[in-house]
């Protein structure tokens, strides 16, 4: 599973020799703090180093040909760059050593930026700078190369969520020659986008675009489907992971009304029912189990729209007042003609909208929601949902009348500005309340007119307080991601603050979660629209697809290493390791006696070193970061020997 | 307290103000109106697209402070014509008064 690559070509660098140290200016951002000058003449004291030398940036072209000149004249045979934090540069210059034709492991980064020339002024940043480099100078001395640790990738992908986002992972990379299993909770597929109709902007129906995708899907033969399925068991890392897949019948209750309007519908397995979406196989009659090896996993569990209290803004206390889902369900009965619209059999002549229901949450102003939480943030797609819900109504039936509440209008996108300009073109009448100050929705006093009123302080008509008559308010619900703490905690996933998984980084790694091998797609990253998950879904599966088809991944080899010459088998290091399955006791043969001795997992190594603190033999280390090393630097550090002489 | 009158829009066509609607409250209109005066303009096409047809007939006057200089509606980003929508509102006043609606 686990193989070593042949070692790097280069010839052994000579043990403690030939350090060469580079120092950056950062075009004045170190040099104007520290005398870079200085800094090198007196690295060049230093034990070790053969050369010194500096340049305005060292991070280009000529400056990391300065340093890949050294290596091939063979000058130098190690590294030291120091510049600005190595979270930014250190994997370039490694990259410059392999281009050098050297191994990128016999290098050592020193932060003069950060951590010297941002944060300190005059002598004391220069001397600070000198010590820190000459520690990694001396540290350099010490290295060894390495081979990266190599991985081979099991060649599947699993694709956890059967909505938008998750059919189009599984497509895109079944396209790309890729096996793929993709699970299910429910027993349909189509997620959120098949409870909707017409898509916002542009008014493509959700039977469409879900028909086709997720048609696609079930015919393609690299895609296998498990509907009624969750993830039980995971362990492994990149490139393999085990899972264990249940298939179980649902809980009666929650799927039962969906199950009946198909029934009602009249439609087969595999065929398209709105409000419901696809049901591709039938529910297991009994529970099954089914282990499963991938190399990637996407995550791709989805959102779920907010639900209103009971009370807020008149939910559940009116008839009358629903969330947009709820209406769209409503609107498919709805007969198409007529001047007014008509709901269960009440004519609509006015319609309040409110925005912002369930986003936006501000703290101190707005309740927390029952799990104690509030979302603080913009769903980014309810302001045109609604609008474009206004326009088709208003277009089929122009009496009815709309009343538009909002905080802030953010019809942000393409052709979404434009359903805005078409809603006041359909003579949408627009009130604007503040944070704290939401429109109330009462019983309408005047028995003959409609049954509610919405009552709001109106920012636009100067803070004069307005009543419109309504027969009905609808709720501009947000996203919430959908609970899945059960696979959080089995991936040991980040989660950010607003609930949704948190991605490495959100604009260089938007579709990467911090556990390698597991990508994210669509709404359970962040509010999306349906356009925007099928990019981040698409994303995903380029990334995953880049992972399979390479057959192999590589990790850096700063992991824990035996010395089985000084390893007497305490398990001190066992007890002490963080990561499951990353150091463990096993039996072997030294000098003719069976004995236990600790074998470290590299791949499921962190690398974090709590084994090399306990080792009582001093028999386990870092690869990199050996004590040797460490205890090289800090001597470094207070000797006093290479200083100049005042 | 008002209750809105989502008719009287309509209602106003027949004066010749029709683009009320189109407003989408910006205020520019009364950023650049050299009055300078109470969100004048603004404020009157507002109480048009709510209906407050008491609060345009109590400060009909402000109406006849308006020089139609135009430059509202040289600026009005949604093509409202705010100018043209107070001379429609003037028109509105005086044959409200005619009938003898105006205090």
């Amino acid at each position: 599973m686990v193989k070593k690559k042949k070692s790097l070509a280069s010839p052994e660098p000579t043990p403690g020799g030939k350090v060469g140290v580079y120092v950056c200016h950062c075009g004045g951002n170190i040099s104007d703090a520290v005398d870079v000058e200085q800094v090198c003449a007196q690295a060049r004291r230093v034990p070790g180093v053969v050369v010194a030398r500096d340049n305005m940036f060292m991070c280009s072209d000529p400056g990391q040909e300065m340093i890949i000149e050294d290596l091939k004249s063979g000058l130098v045979e190690r590294v030291v760059v120091a510049s600005c934090s190595p979270s930014l540069h250190e994997t370039t210059f490694r990259n410059a050593l392999v281009r050098a034709g050297g191994n990128p492991y016999v290098y050592e980064h020193a932060n003069l930026r950060e951590q010297v020339s941002w944060v300190h002024h005059g002598p004391e940043a220069t001397a600070k700078a000198t010590r820190l480099v000459a520690a990694a100078a001396a540290k350099a001395a010490q290295l060894k190369p390495l081979d990266p640790i190599r991985v081979e990738v099991r060649p599947r992908a699993l694709v956890i969520g059967g909505g938008m986002a998750g059919l189009k992972a599984a497509l895109e990379l079944a396209e790309r020659g890729q096996a793929v299993v993709l699970v299910e909770k429910s027993p349909f597929l189509g997620g959120q986008v098949a409870q909707l109709q017409e898509l916002a902007p542009g008014g493509e129906t959700a039977a469409a675009v879900i028909g086709e995708l997720a048609g696609a899907v079930l015919q393609h033969p690299a895609i296998t489907v498990y509907t009624c399925a969750q993830v039980e068991g995971f362990e492994g890392y990149i490139g393999n992971f085990k899972l264990k897949i249940t298939r179980t019948s649902p809980e009666s209750a929650e799927y039962s009304e969906k199950l009946e309007r198909l029934s009602q519908s009249g439609c087969g397995p595999g065929e398209y029912v709105p409000f419901v979406g696809l049901m591709p196989a039938a529910i297991p009659e009994s529970r099954e189990e089914i282990d499963l090896e991938a190399g990637v996993i996407i995550l791709a569990t989805g959102m779920r729209p907010y639900q209103p209290r009971q009370g807020e803004y008149g939910y559940k206390d009116f008839p009358e007042v629903v969330t947009l889902p709820e209406f769209i369900r409503a609107l498919a009965a709805a007969p198409a003609a007529g001047d007014t619209l008509v709901l269960h059999g009440r004519h609509i002549r006015g319609a309040a909208l409110i925005h912002c229901v369930g986003s936006r949450q501000i703290p101190g102003i707005h309740e927390e929601n029952p799990g104690g939480y509030l979302n603080e943030y913009c769903s980014r797609t309810c302001c045109a949902a609604i609008l474009h819900a206004a326009n088709l109504i208003k277009e089929r039936h122009p009496q009815t009348k709309f009343f538009d509440f909002y905080r802030d209008i953010r019809t942000y996108g393409r052709g979404q500005e434009e359903l805005y300009t078409r809603a006041a073109a359909n003579q949408v009448l627009f009130f604007r309340f503040e944070a704290g100050e939401e429109p109330q929705i009462l019983q309408n006093p005047d028995a003959k007119g409609s049954p509610l009123l919405v009552r709001v302080k109106d920012v636009l008509t100067f803070g004069e307080e307005l009543e419109v008559p309504v027969d009905l308010v609808v709720l501009a619900v947000g996203q919430e991601p959908n609970n899945i703490s059960d696979l959080v905690e089995k991936m040991k996933i980040p989660v950010g603050a607003d609930r949704f998984l948190q991605e490495v980084h959100p604009k260089l790694r938007p579709v990467e979660l911090s556990v390698a091998g597991i990508l994210l797609a669509g709404t359970c990253q962040a509010p999306f629209g349906v356009g925007e998950a099928c990019a981040a879904a698409g994303a995903a599966a380029v990334k995953a697809a880049a992972i399979l088809s390479r057959g192999y991944v590589e990790l850096d080899p700063f992991v824990a290493e035996v010395d089985l010459s000084k390893c007497t088998g305490t398990g001190a290091c066992v007890e002490a390791c963080l990561a499951d399955g990353a150091l463990a006791m096993v039996e072997m043969e030294v000098g003719g006696q069976k004995v236990q001795r600790a074998r470290v997992n590299p791949v499921m190594c962190l690398g974090c070193g709590a084994c090399v603190a306990v080792c009582p033999e001093n028999a386990i280390n870092i690869q990199g970061w050996t004590l040797k090393q460490f205890e090289s630097m800090v001597d470094m550090i207070v000797s006093d020997e290479y200083l100049e002489q005042a | 307290m008002a209750l809105v009158n989502p008719d009287f829009a309509a209602e106003l066509q027949a004066y010749g103000v029709d683009t009320a609607l189109e407003c989408f409250n910006c205020g520019t209109c009364a950023a650049i109106c050299p009055l300078n005066y109470e969100h004048f303009p603004r404020k009157m096409i507002r109480y048009i697209q709510v209906g407050a047809k008491q609060q345009i007939l109590q400060q009909a006057q402000d109406l006849w402070r308006c020089l139609h200089c135009g430059l509202c509606t040289r600026t009005c980003p949604r093509q409202a014509n705010p100018g043209e929508l107070i001379l429609g509102l003037r028109r509105y006043v005086v044959a409200q008064s005619r009938r003898g609606e105006h205090v």
